[in-house]
């Protein structure tokens, strides 16, 4: 009964509270006027009987927060008022109110993106049941720690001998061509086994997918689609199964389709995936596979390295003939790590530098905060005079800094769904960046940094506020009190904070921009201008043997020199920049690695003679590849610059000989000459190659190049025309290497972006803070300004004092900053071309212009202090 | 008079219990009938009667309507529940007993002298 009852009036406290206050109030009114009557009545004066009345019953606010701590729902309802308190202090501050909610908002939508691309990529297990039981099996190096991809030899004796994996599946991947369903067009594919499938434990939507069965030689070739090939070409999911589908010229039957939006799997991405036979091997050689392994239950890391290593130990000397480098063995690694890869490292920058922005952000907010509650200070020192308690005083601040945090957070909600539009489109290879999504997860993380920020804003104003709660009314009227010079330090400290966050991040920018130009700067080694090519892959079924392929890439050849325009064309198994496909590694037979020892590598190009001249790249030394230089002919290459100054310093490299690839029973290739250096393996890589001439190589696949005088469109209209009258099945994919180049440089050009907005941002914000403390100080200052001024200050010392003072702040707050751009270093560098990320100039650099930005900042209210009026500063206080 | 005793927190809700257990009243009532009872001994600041009314309806044991008083105004007047009146009996008990027993305690102290 008493329970209903206290419930009762504890709802009706809840749910009417003006209601329970207008009676609470109305109550207490009659008390009074009764009491007052009595008194009358008794022969008091009206007004003493009045005071008396009052004085008998007390404080009446006291009484009020008693009965209202008796309803027994204090603090709820507290924390309603306190918020509708906070609301309407802040409203009647819209100017203070947009601006820290602007500032705080920012950073934290730009928190909430970092943090949902570093959840994505680095944190969520990967979209697989067991995901830490998934692991790549490929091929360690002692020499350098790359992983390369495992030989059929190596696959098969996994498959026969491994103990520690439930399932083991291979996915080879690349671009092939899809034909016999509309216009033929390239498209990314894996070539997979039954075990890949399995391992992922991913199934099919509609249909199935590979099995055992499918493996064996003489089935029929299958293959599975992605949704969106099915929808766009096979006439939908369903319609899909059963259908051909022509990939690189031989037919498959279309036998399952995977459920919509999965694109990728076990990192990699096709839209088809047709069964992988696994033929016998002749040698070692080539590296082409990428094991998936699902780990037994019970089997970790360590048992399924010794596992492979003993196989690596069985197999290796049997195929030593063609591949010879003791130090190798085959290792199993976490999937999650192939899949995510560097860019770890480039997210955690993003994040990092995004965690200091909202830090100086934050900082910024709390020096508003607390020069906005200095000015109220007589609005509170009013209220402790009229009885209100420390703790609901205390409490104000934190309810104004919770709406703060709050409006913050939803406007930085806004900005995360907008930044992560634009992240999608500004890096599409990000690994994972397809999963980047606002989920549960980052609005927990936004809804936590917005209250916690909104809590560290107003920390400092509720200590003020507990400090000097007891100052009665008069002491507050903006003459320095003690508290007031403690807040002031505080705001000090978090302005010299500011300058000590903002230096890493213009450090870290300019080195960005320093590397980014020098990249820019960057001889490439060929030279772009007009120059288009048109990618093209010749499917088996058409073009079965070296006769054939070599008719049609001569045809081509002879064609495109007819077109108007074309001063020189070529035919190139690579295009610079970028990733050299093709690493090959070869021998010196005069100078041999020693035994056990890996072989060198170099990027191997196959060319034509017209290829150089196409792309402008000079011969230094020795001779081009002539006609002579053909199937029948001895093998031969061209080198680089680098590679010829790499394994013979001061010396010719012209007529050395080396064994290619391994193959001692293949005839020793001479190198014939040295050509300039081209950046094949990207800007900020040397400009190692070696090219062999397309006559001596199977190569069906190859990128036309063309210089011409035309325009780009023109040219390429041309030469697909001559493509389409040689064979119109195949099919072309066409760029300029204008835009390649362009292409190279957007990534690095994004990231120096990127990075300098947050820069600029830390660095204004920091502009601000101090601008803002001087403006305080000096107004706090005024009489004592005015008092110097009356004495004969020049005006300048006035200014240099100011300014003095604020750059002491700024200074101290820099040399922190350096101390942090230390740790910083070792960090960045490698993300850096060109530039140390140590590089004193440009720290030296960016702390100048940091000290130049905060004298600025501090140059005005120095000025304005220079133009107090004595008079009047003395007067008005 | 907020921060009373529990003791005397738990008179003043006796007191009232037993000023209500007469006729149902107002709070000013209340605290008049209250003085009137206690001849004066209890002094309670008239304020103080609100919160322990607060707590009281919360337990139950009383129950708030307003009402309009002889001379045509609007108050609030308080009645005592069933609940209420039995823990006017409890109370009362226990206030017999314990100053029966506080009592005895002093009556022994007097005739034994200091301990």
């Amino acid at each position: 009964m008493s329970r209903i009852s206290d419930l009762i009036e504890r709802l009706r406290a809840l749910v009417f509270p003006s209601r329970r206050e207008r009676e609470m109030t109305e109550e207490i009114r009659f008390h009074i006027e009764r009491e007052v009557e009595e008194r009358v009545g008794r022969g008091a004066d009206p007004g003493a009987a009045r005071r008396e009345a009052l004085a008998t019953f007390g404080n009446i606010e006291a009484v009020k927060e008693a009965v209202r701590d008796a309803s027994g729902v204090r603090l709820l309802q507290d924390l309603g008022a306190d918020f509708r308190y906070g609301l309407r202090s802040l409203g009647r501050d819209s100017l203070y109110t947009t601006a820290v909610v602007t500032v705080l908002g920012l950073g934290l939508g730009a928190a909430a993106t970092a943090f949902a691309v570093a959840d994505s990529v680095l944190l969520s297990p990967l979209p697989y049941r067991e995901p830490d039981r998934l692991v790549r099996v490929g091929q360690l190096y002692q020499q350098n720690s790359t992983v390369w991809q495992l030989s059929t030899v190596d696959a098969q004796a996994i498959l026969e001998q491994q103990r520690s994996f439930e399932v083991f599946g291979l996915v080879a991947w690349g671009e092939a061509t899809l034909s016999g369903v509309g216009t033929p067009e390239k498209a990314p594919i894996g070539a997979v086994t039954s075990g890949f499938f399995r391992a992922l434990e991913a199934d099919a939507a509609v249909g199935r997918v590979v099995t055992p069965e499918d493996e064996w030689a003489d089935a029929e070739p299958v293959a599975v689609v992605s949704h969106a090939l099915a929808n766009q070409r096979l006439g939908g999911a369903e319609a899909a199964v059963g259908r051909a589908l022509t990939i690189d010229g031989l037919s498959h039957t279309v036998i399952g389709v995977l459920p919509e939006g999965t694109e990728k799997l076990g990192g990699v991405r096709a839209t088809a995936w047709p069964v992988l036979k696994l033929r016998p091997p002749e040698r070692r050689g080539p590296f082409w596979l990428r094991g998936i392994g699902r780990l037994r239950e019970g089997v970790t890391l360590d048992d399924a390295a010794r596992d492979m290593e003993a196989i690596s130990k069985r197999i290796f000397p049997v195929w030593a003939s063609s591949f010879q480098d003791q130090t190798a063995r085959i290792a199993p690694m976490p999937l999650r790590d192939t899949i995510v890869g560097d860019a770890g490292r480039a997210v955690g920058l993003f994040f990092a530098a995004v965690v200091l922005v909202l830090l100086v952000a934050i900082a910024n907010v709390t020096t508003l905060s607390l020069a906005r509650a200095s000015a109220r200070e007589s609005e509170r020192a009013l209220r402790v005079t009229l009885g209100a308690g420390r703790v609901r005083l205390a409490r104000l601040p934190l309810a104004e800094g919770l709406v703060i945090g709050l409006a913050a957070g939803l406007l930085g909600f806004g900005i995360a769904v907008l930044g992560f539009r634009i992240l999608g489109q500004l890096t599409p290879n990000l690994p994972r960046v397809d999963e980047v999504a606002i989920d549960g997860r980052v609005v927990a993380f936004l809804v936590a940094c917005a209250i916690l920020s909104g809590i560290l804003v107003s920390i400092s104003t509720m200590l003020a506020a507990f400090r000097s709660s007891s100052a009665p009314v008069g002491q507050g009227d903006g003459r320095r009190t003690g508290s007031d010079r403690r807040t002031t330090a505080f705001r000090s400290a978090l302005v010299t904070a500011e300058f000590a966050l903002a230096l890493p991040l213009l450090l870290g920018s300019s080195l960005l921009f320093v590397s980014f130009s020098r990249l820019q700067r960057v001889d490439v080694g060929f030279d772009p201008e007009g120059v288009v090519s048109l990618s093209l892959a010749l499917p088996d079924a058409r073009y079965p043997g070296y006769a054939e392929v070599q008719t049609f890439w001569r045809q081509l050849e002879q064609r495109v020199a007819e077109v108007p325009g074309a001063f020189a064309s070529g035919l190139t198994s690579e295009l610079p920049p970028g990733q050299a496909g093709n690493i090959n590694n070869f021998n010196l037979i005069d100078r041999p690695v020693q035994p056990g020892v890996a072989e060198h590598l170099a990027p191997w190009l196959v060319v034509t003679p017209g290829f150089f001249d196409a792309l402008q790249i000079p011969l230094l030394e020795g001779r081009w590849f002539t006609e002579a230089d053909s199937a029948t002919g001895p093998p031969v290459v061209l080198v680089s610059r680098w590679w010829a100054q790499r394994y013979y310093p001061g010396e010719s490299a012209v007529g050395r000989q080396m064994i290619e690839g391994g193959c001692v029973t293949c005839d020793p290739t001479t190198v014939i000459g040295v050509v300039g250096d081209v950046k094949y393996l990207g800007l900020a890589e040397t400009g190692d190659a070696v090219y062999s001439p397309l006559a001596q190589s199977q190569a069906r696949t190859a990128h036309l190049v063309v210089r011409s005088r035309a325009q780009p469109a023109i040219t390429l209209k041309a030469v697909r025309e001559v493509v389409a009258g040689l064979d119109p099945e195949l099919s072309m994919e066409e760029q300029t290497l204008e835009a390649r180049l362009a292409d190279a440089l957007t990534g690095p050009g994004r990231s120096t972006a990127l990075l300098s907005v947050f820069a600029f941002a830390a660095v204004a914000l920091a502009a601000v803070g101090i601008f803002g403390l001087l403006s305080y100080t000096v107004r706090q200052r005024r009489r004592e300004i005015g008092v110097r001024i009356a004495l004969g200050a020049a005006p300048s010392v006035i200014t240099r004092m100011v300014v003095g003072q604020g750059m002491s702040y700024a200074t101290a707050g820099t040399v922190v900053g350096l101390a942090l751009t230390i740790l910083e270093a070792r960090w960045l560098d490698s993300f850096l071309y060109g530039v140390s990320a140590s590089d004193p100039l440009t720290t030296a650099a960016a702390a100048v212009a940091l000290l130049l930005v905060a004298a600025v900042a501090c140059w005005l209210p120095g000025f304005r202090a220079s133009r107090i009026h004595a008079v009047e500063a003395i007067a008005t206080e | 008079m907020g921060e009373s005793g529990d003791l005397l927190q738990g008179s003043l809700e006796l007191l009232v219990l037993k000023a209500l257990s007469l006729e149902p009243m107002h709070g000013w009532g209340i605290g008049q009938r209250i003085d009137q009872l206690s001849r004066d001994v209890f002094h309670v600041t008239q304020g103080s009667l609100y919160p322990a009314l607060q707590r009281m309806l919360r337990k139950g044991w009383i129950r708030a309507e307003w009402r309009v008083t002889e001379n045509n105004r609007r108050a609030r007047y308080y009645r005592l529940t069933a609940s209420g009146r039995r823990e006017l009996e409890a109370k009362a008990a226990r206030w017999r007993r314990t100053s029966d027993a506080v009592n005895g305690i002093l009556a022994l102290r007097s005739s034994e002298g200091t301990m």
